[in-house]
């Protein structure tokens, strides 16, 4: 392939990822993808994306000045490179965007119980109002606190999508969150039982604000904040799908 | 080249059309459920992908950039005044060199490349590419950040040392690093015409250090891709919990640390905070050996070794730190259980 023409390539697809990114960034879905605390460095990534493409082209200008004299073959182009940085334009492109969702509990595992995360922050989470407390929030008080009859009768208002297990009665549910540290790679889903009438109408995966009392239960051997609802809401997905510990 | 290259092209494209035709016979045969199974599947697929995609770009430009302004701005002369041909201290100073540069496994591999290019001794080199995706500042401040300045922050940085000191040893065996590497296929040509890198003012180094930022992005953002789309499907198939309730016994947790080391793929500069999340599930020497081995070994830095080394030496690359990993987990998990 001739110099021109691949470093033109080049300089298409680094806009067409600055693009890509760009947009992301834009309507905040970086969020769906990273947690938040990456995101700052890569906006500055994004930007470097820009100033790469804007240097493409700059020398593809001045290639082109310079190919009157002489045409001359890139040694190093080599196409291969340039189609295969097609592949995430494509897969972000054609196969719609969405957070992790209980299509990913398969393989990644719905964790109810287990020390979910290690640094024991639940003296933090006492003093927070309990209806600011999230799903993880609460996950933690009730791993950690050895007399949890403290919270029955707390009010809770959590956010999460609605999944619904073999483990659980008719008139339950579980809303679950993915807890990401860095990248939706390594997200795992976390979730709480909430008791609610009318359970059964409500749609897998949808995202709910529910809100009740907490009480105290046991599902398969492990102890577990139960909410009994008094309202169960539908919402758009928040902001920050993900929970960052 | 250019009728080679547009003669195999279209053989090229007979299998990708053939499976595509497969597929879609294959597809009308399938129960209806399918569909919207694969179809979740392939948003996962998708949101993992790109996750890692995403997380590793900054990451990965900051290594090309770091390659294009060792190719503008440090030339052979200074190379080898800096650098001690003897094995033990190049290997050495080479662990040590990553403490200066920043980056992680994605983006030392294209440096290390560059470094070899303009001299840098194989032995100095190998211990560079192993320990400094560990020994940069940024991983140094994630994982304290995750785990506080503990033990957990020595021995890593201690054993990641070590096993890079001890590999750069091993290859300093080999004189000649000619046999070892493979050429840089990517060096811009425009470097030829001009009459070396001194008489270039500095704005025009700077231009030329960018332009070799892309060529190295393309070239080893190619391995990247690969390696997110293996680790994202294997994520979206293969079921991690399975893989954790395996993990228990002192044996068998460093094993699947490792496994998941490798399978994750995650950037040194954050898999502190996901192994964060197998503390309590997992042992201290477990969790040890993942941090150590995955910045080392992971399934894109296994492409794109394979694209600066021979086969073979990717094999010890790979094999050394793994049984060095294996070992001290195993007995650290015997020494402080």
């Amino acid at each position: 392939m001739p110099t021109r023409m691949y470093r033109s390539f080049q300089g298409l697809l680094l806009t067409g990822l600055f693009v890509f990114f760009a947009s992301k960034a834009v309507n905040g879905q970086l969020t769906w993808y990273i947690n938040s605390r990456f995101v700052p460095l890569t906006l500055f990534g994004i930007l470097f994306l820009a100033v790469l493409a804007q240097t493409i082209f700059t020398e593809v200008k001045r290639l082109r000045a310079h190919d009157e004299e002489h045409v001359h073959e890139h040694e190093h182009a080599t196409p291969a490179n340039l189609w295969f940085m097609i592949i995430p334009l494509l897969i972000g492109v054609l196969i719609p965007a969405r957070p992790l969702n209980s299509s990913a509990f398969d393989t990644k595992g719905l964790n109810t119980s287990a020390p979910l995360v290690s640094a024991d922050t639940s003296s933090l989470i006492f003093e927070t109002e309990s209806e600011k407390r999230n799903i993880l929030d609460w996950l933690k008080l009730f791993n950690y606190e050895d007399d949890v009859t403290q919270f029955v009768g707390q009010k809770a208002s959590v956010i999460g999508f609605v999944y619904f297990d073999e483990a659980l009665g008719a008139d339950q549910f579980y809303v679950s969150r993915f807890v990401v540290s860095c990248c939706a790679a390594d997200g795992f889903a976390i979730a709480i039982p909430a008791q609610w009438p009318d359970a059964a109408s409500l749609k897998k995966d949808s995202w709910v604000i529910v809100k009740g009392s907490i009480s105290s239960v046991e599902i398969d051997g492990n102890r577990m904040p139960l909410i009994t609802a008094t309202s169960v809401e539908s919402v758009d997905v928040p902001d920050q799908p993900y929970l960052f510990p | 080249m250019q009728t080679m290259a547009t003669d195999r092209l279209p053989r090229r494209f007979i299998i990708p059309v053939l499976l595509f035709v497969l597929i879609l016979v294959a597809a009308s045969m399938f129960p209806d459920g399918f569909f919207t199974w694969f179809w979740d599947r392939l948003n996962v697929f998708a949101t993992i992908f790109l996750g890692i995609f995403v997380e590793a770009i900054p990451y990965l430009l900051l290594g090309t950039f770091a390659s294009g302004l060792v190719e503008e701005f440090v030339d052979r002369d200074q190379m080898s005044r800096w650098i001690s041909r003897r094995p033990a201290a190049a290997a050495i100073s080479g662990a040590f060199m990553g403490m200066i540069f920043p980056v992680c496994e994605c983006g030392v591999v294209p440096l290390t490349r560059r470094l070899f290019h303009k001299g840098l001794p194989l032995s100095a080199g190998i211990s560079f590419l192993l320990a400094a995706p560990v020994l940069n500042p940024i991983v140094i401040i994630s994982t304290a950040a995750a785990f506080g300045w503990d033990r957990m922050l020595l021995w890593r940085v201690g054993l990641s040392l070590l096993i890079a000191i001890i590999t750069g040893m091993i290859f300093s065996v080999e004189p000649n690093a000619g046999k070892i590497l493979k050429p840089i296929i990517s060096l811009p040509t425009e470097h030829d015409h001009s009459h070396g890198s001194i008489h270039k003012t500095f704005m025009e180094k700077v231009r030329g250090a960018l332009l070799v930022t892309v060529d190295e992005f393309f070239d080893m953002g190619r391995y990247l891709i690969m390696g997110s789309v293996l680790a994202a499907g294997l994520q979206t198939f293969v079921s991690q919990s399975v893989l954790l309730t395996l993990g228990s016994g002192p044996v068998f947790s460093v094993l699947i640390m490792l496994l998941l080391a490798v399978l994750l793929s995650i950037c040194s500069t954050v898999d502190a905070f996901v192994a964060l999340g197998f503390v309590g599930t997992f042992s201290f020497g477990s969790v040890l050996s993942f941090l150590v081995f995955g910045p080392m070994v992971d399934i894109k830095s296994v492409l794109m070794y394979l694209q600066v080394f021979n086969k073979k030496s990717v094999f010890y690359i790979v094999t050394i730190p793994f049984m060095i990993s294996l070992l001290s987990g195993l007995l650290l998990n015997y020494l402080l259980p």
